[in-house]
């Protein structure tokens, strides 16, 4: 437990760094005043922008997240935020996320069985085809393709649409990597003497193998929860979803500065407790993590 | 002794063939490419050909990922020297930096690295940087952490090896071994790091710039996609979508073959 908990402090230090830097840099930004300019914005806005900020007052850089905590608006127009609506979209966000992830889960096993079962013969060269394909699409394509169907019917149909498209790449990803961990397994003495024994192949893959190639699983599932989450921005974008993703690109887009550093710290917390729950995954289900703290 | 393994050898080739076709296409011959695209104009371009804005939205993705994945594999090595070179506590320092930054979803920092770059640059700082130079610094600040990563693995692994001790035995200094022992045989892993940069990079920029958060022009194929994607939705994009996305496919799968193939090849410790 005690190597969770250090894992779990080295991932912490991460919020507080990406508060001050996402904070100071936006700090500094020149926001231009002059009519000249193609992209400047008024001189009451950049003295609002100033106000939201807190630039020039003590302990300026915790003003944003005072302003969410007393439930004022964050952001220097309509298109700012309150700390419940920020909930309220990330919690969407989240929530296609979930429904991403078993989607991504399906995809990886079924990958991995087929490739494994490709591995020789002659559909090998698609073992390399499906991920270039996967990994070469980025979730806007899928997106693009699906939207003019599911776009206007609501009923969750959006959101599903969101959650297939961003499950697809990191789904064939942890199939790969499930693949290549399988086919070790596979190859393993103790497979062929529990073979050799009797049990039939379904129980060696199920009581014996699976065992072993699960944690191959848990190491790719940070990567693949931060994958799923910044792929919902496109799929969000696309498919007309208010939900985080679509805040961060409108606050990006219209310099709501303070949106930003609230928005990418409030990512960076989200990332650490994937990281926190992947841990506690596989220190109950993996004895060796345990075995070789000890 | 084949010295580049096939699949590396179709990587490259399709990489290269899939270059000089956007730019005889795209840059050199747009006239032609006009003339003879079967896909026929952009919806929201009618002046334009499909043909004429995928190919040319290569050339420029292409362009990016080159420069960007280039300088991201330089930095990358650089501090994996500086981590072995300096070892001890501040090896462990730099490679916890190092983690905190590959933690970190590159399109979330590339955003924030956009507005702040564009933010200079309509004030009149932009220190010579145009969108290309502002798209590949800020993908390279985003991408060095992995190779770097792989590199001081690399370098950790390479250095438990008898060559190594031998030269360090006779009393070769830890910046002559790595430069005279070390980069030979490191050279086919930093290009196999390069290539699988490659098509981050270009995920990557193509996914801001569908945003519409880069102001890259000539157009990417990411922004190319992004300018028009609500004409696309309604009114049916399949053919504007297709070969844009075909173009990536190709891409990435020249970019991935190649560097699969060249870091699983038989190391030489020259």
């Amino acid at each position: 437990m005690r190597s969770v908990l250090q894992k779990l402090a080295r991932q912490l230090v991460l919020v507080p760094l990406v508060a001050v830097a996402s904070y100071f840099l936006m700090a500094m930004l020149p926001l231009t005043t002059e009519s000249e300019a193609k992209r400047q914005v008024s001189p009451e806005l950049a003295a609002s922008y100033r106000r939201d900020l807190g630039i020039g007052e003590p302990l300026g850089f915790l003003r944003p997240w005072q302003k969410l905590w007393r439930g004022e608006r964050l952001g220097t127009s309509a298109q700012g935020v309150t700390g419940d609506e920020l909930a309220r979209k990330l919690s969407g966000s989240v929530g296609v996320g979930l429904l991403a992830l078993p989607l991504a889960l399906t995809w990886a096993l079924g990958f991995a069985m087929v490739r494994t079962r490709w591995r020789r013969g002659r559909w090998a060269a698609l073992g390399d085809v499906v991920p270039a394909l996967a990994f070469g699409t980025p979730v806007f394509i899928p997106a693009l393709l699906l939207a003019p169907a599911v776009v206007e019917r609501g009923n969750m149909l959006p959101e599903l649409c969101a959650a297939l498209v961003t499950s697809i790449w990191p789904g064939i990803f942890l199939g790969t990597l499930v693949g290549d961990s399988l086919e070790t397994e596979l190859s393993r003495d103790y497979v062929r003497t529990a073979l050799g024994k009797g049990l039939a192949p379904g129980t060696v893959l199920r009581r014996h193998v699976l065992p072993n190639v699960l944690p191959a699983l848990l190491d790719a599932v940070g990567p693949v929860a931060t994958a799923l989450l910044a792929g919902s921005f496109a799929a969000e974008r696309v498919l007309g979803l208010p939900y985080f993703g679509q805040l961060y690109v409108l606050a990006v887009l219209n310099k709501q500065v303070a949106v930003v550093v609230v928005a990418t710290t409030t990512f960076a917390s989200l990332l650490v407790v994937v990281s926190l729950a992947v841990e506690l995954t596989r220190y109950a289900v993996d004895p060796r993590s345990r075995e070789a703290r000890a | 002794m084949r010295r580049v393994p096939a699949r590396a050898t179709f990587g490259l080739i399709l990489l290269v063939g899939l270059g000089a076709l956007s730019l005889v296409a795209g840059r050199l011959f747009p006239d032609w490419l006009a003339s003879t695209c079967p896909l026929g104009v952009d919806p929201t371009r009618p002046d334009r050909t499909v043909c004429e804005l995928a190919f040319g939205g290569l050339w420029v993705s292409l362009a990016v990922g080159l420069c960007a994945g280039g300088l991201s594999t330089l930095i990358g090595l650089l501090v994996a020297a500086v981590a072995r070179l300096v070892g001890g506590a501040w090896e462990q320092a730099l490679l916890r930096g190092v983690d905190a930054v590959f933690a970190l979803p590159d399109v979330l920092v590339v955003m924030v690295l956009q507005l702040a770059g564009q933010s200079l640059a309509d004030a009149g700082h932009s220190g010579g940087l145009g969108p290309f130079g502002l798209m590949v610094a800020s993908l390279a600040l985003v991408g060095w952490a992995g190779p770097a990563r792989m590199f001081r693995n690399r370098l950790a692994t390479l250095e438990g090896q008898e060559f190594v001790a031998a030269a360090r035995a006779l009393g070769g200094g830890g910046t002559h071994v790595l430069r005279v022992h070390l980069w030979p045989a490191l050279r086919p892993f930093a290009l196999a790091v390069f290539l699988s940069r490659l098509p981050t990079a270009i995920l990557t920029e193509s996914t801001v710039s569908f945003f519409g958060i880069a102001r890259m022009e000539p157009m990417s194929l990411g922004r190319y996609l992004g300018t028009s994607y609500a004409a696309l939705i309604y009114e049916g994009g399949a053919r504007v979508v297709l070969p844009a996305w075909a173009l990536l496919v190709l891409l990435v799968l020249g970019a991935s073959l190649a560097s699969q193939a060249l870091s699983a090849s038989p190391r030489k410790a020259t």
